[in-house]
């Protein structure tokens, strides 16, 4: 049986119902315009980043493999820069990493609530410092400090590693902390009842059952670290040659790429080879992606 | 009877010992962990205090309000200032309602799908792209395609698409924090799912949606690698650097400090480079101190939840 609905009511309602199509539609766009950006950067820098070996007939072993960087005689070997990377990245995450994870192990185990409340806005604001600060405070007090103490010239892998360590503590700290809050408090409290210590808890019950998620965190600390461009460029001294200590002063991918492009002639094989190493840049992100992903996964 | 006491006794010992030392690793352990975190916030204050210490002899009304000098000594930021505040306010406007968007839809309508899966896979690789990657995809986009040459609002362009992931999340997790029973009510009342985020799940959420959008505009305000190959490394001349003409080159004051030191001939690089500094910081402190106040005043305001 049908009930008669009267059209004021009827009115309205379909009104309703017309602006919750109209929201729909709107609110998708939005998310089709995120799907669009990434697809459109990936498919610019891979159609961008790849002229160097097809219009150039440079060969991808040269790009990635040797360490002669001289485009004008069309040689853009990016091995110094890979290596440069890889090398301050990998400094970062050894001293970043157990420090970050230290201070989050703190903050869900041990610390206060007080302390906490502290901490947090603490560590925000480290996120918030803008990385040419980092990058200022590194080449005027770092460098002059390891220069003095070590008779270099204070540039190099040191004074980038030094401050990319410190870049990197915020997303440690907080992705640790939050994989250990995460394990639930029954493990906890099993261990106390077998008569563990604290450190005993921590050290052998909840880093293990947090290690899924301490893996993410320190994943995501390298992502921050091998695109970091600015706090880099000013401290690692931006010489094309590969390191031969961590006092030697060397260059990475976005510290070239930042130095180079603004006397790269559009289409010459300089602005070519930068590209390519924007491109190599991004590929490492997606990497970094899913693998994440997988450490997410291997949890499930 | 008198043999077992003996080994009881030695064992008591042993263990004792044992106990003694766990309680010993369990101490020293602890001191680390809070030297850890102790020093963080040490080195925290130590770099605002350095910044403050090294620039603020530079600071002077001719500093902050004259424009910057090419050869000379005696340079200012004003221009640069501006032009920080007016990407930024274009970068949110651009930004702003993508995010929100895209976050409620993600939050609010998407069930487990293919479509939902893209997008939050989308955003999340967008969100590791580096800041420089990002800035030559908007050199190539705004700048070579759009022959827009470096430009104000390349540079906002560019960083609306770098900061879309962040606001996104940002949003999502605001409108998380939202109990189901306030939609199920606000559904029960007869409203459509369009009507109660409007009036019931947005209102709720204002609150970390606010802090979440100002946070983010400090990071927008303090981002350099992105902005130099859109915005450019040079002001106009005269008066035209504070006009709202978006297609023009745009400086801002991050990458006036890097760009002072790395490429620019002036005598008193430093000077200059340590006031922009200090300047930069204050206005990113100041960004984290209001995002706080005004997410909690915002929060009380329309949730009566301290």
């Amino acid at each position: 049986m049908a009930i008669a609905v009267p059209p004021r009511i009827k009115a309205v309602a379909s009104r309703a119902h017309r602006s919750e199509f109209v929201a729909t539609l709107l609110l998708r766009a939005a998310c089709a315009l995120v799907v669009l950006s990434i697809a459109a950067l990936i498919a610019y820098l891979a159609s961008e980043g790849t002229k160097l070996f097809t219009h150039d007939h440079v060969s991808p072993f040269e790009f990635l493999f040797s360490p002669v960087f001289n485009p004008e005689a069309n040689h853009p070997g990016s091995l110094v820069f890979i290596v440069g990377s890889l090398a301050i990245t990998a400094f970062a995450v050894f001293v970043g990493g157990p420090f970050g994870i230290a201070v989050g192990v703190l903050l869900s185990e041990l610390a206060p609530r007080r302390f906490v409340d502290v901490m947090k806005p603490a560590v925000e604001v480290l996120v918030g410092i803008p990385s040419v600060i980092y990058g200022w405070i590194g080449l005027t007090l770092l460098v002059p400090l390891i220069r003095t103490v070590t008779g270099s010239n204070g540039f190099g892998l040191l004074a980038a590693g030094i401050v990319l360590s410190v870049m990197i503590l915020p997303t440690i700290i907080t992705l640790s902390e939050d994989a250990l809050r995460a394990v639930p408090d029954s493990l906890r409290e099993g261990s106390a009842a077998m008569g563990a210590t604290r450190w005993q808890t921590i050290s052998r019950v909840l880093l293990p059952a947090a290690s899924s998620g301490l893996t993410v965190a320190v994943i995501l600390g390298v992502a921050r670290a091998i695109g970091e461009t600015m706090a880099v460029q000013l401290v690692i001294g931006n010489a094309a040659v590969l390191p031969t200590g961590l006092l030697s002063a060397t260059a990475a991918l976005p510290t070239e790429i930042v130095q180079d492009m603004s006397g790269a002639q559009q289409g010459s094989l300089l602005e070519h080879a930068l590209f390519s190493m924007a491109l190599l840049l991004l590929l490492i992100a997606m990497g970094l992606i899913l693998a994440v992903r997988l450490a997410v996964r291997r949890r499930a | 009877m008198a043999q077992a006491a003996v080994t009881s006794e030695a064992a008591l010992e042993r263990r004792r010992r044992g106990a003694a030392g766990r309680r010993l690793g369990d101490q020293v352990a602890t001191g680390l962990l809070w030297a850890a975190a102790i020093s963080v916030l040490v080195l925290l204050a130590l770099f605002v205090g350095y910044i403050f210490f090294l620039g603020i002899g530079s600071i002077s009304w001719q500093f902050l309000t004259s424009p910057p000098s090419e050869v000379t000594a005696g340079g200012g930021i004003g221009p640069e200032i501006y032009n920080s505040f007016y990407i930024l306010i274009m970068t949110l406007v651009f930004t702003v309602p993508v995010a929100l968007a895209a976050g409620i839809y993600l939050q609010e309508y998407a069930k487990p799908g293919l479509f939902q899966t893209v997008v939050q896979f989308s955003a999340e690789s967008l969100a590791t792209v580096p800041s420089i990657v990002m800035g030559l995809f908007g050199l190539l986009i705004f700048v070579y395609l759009f022959g827009w040459r470096f430009s104000a609002i390349g540079g906002a362009l560019t960083l609306t698409i770098l900061n879309l992931p962040a606001l996104m999340r940002v949003t999502q997790e605001a409108l998380a924090t939202v109990p189901d029973s306030l939609r199920e009510a606000s559904m029960s009342l007869g409203a459509t799912r369009w009507t109660t985020i409007l009036r019931v799940v947005l209102p709720s959420a204002i609150g970390p949606l606010t802090t979440g959008v100002v946070l983010i505009a400090g990071r927008i305000f303090g981002e350099t690698a992105a902005l130099i190959y859109t915005a450019g490394v040079s002001v106009a001349a005269g008066r035209a650097a504070y006009d709202l003409n978006p297609f023009r080159p745009a400086e801002t004051l991050a990458v006036h400090v890097w760009y002072t030191h790395a490429e620019s001939v002036v005598p008193d690089v430093a000077r200059i480079g340590n006031g922009s500094a200090l300047v930069l910081l204050v206005m990113v402190l100041l960004f984290n101190v209001t995002a706080r106040v005004v997410g909690r005043f915002l929060t009380y305001r329309f949730t009566r939840k301290s």
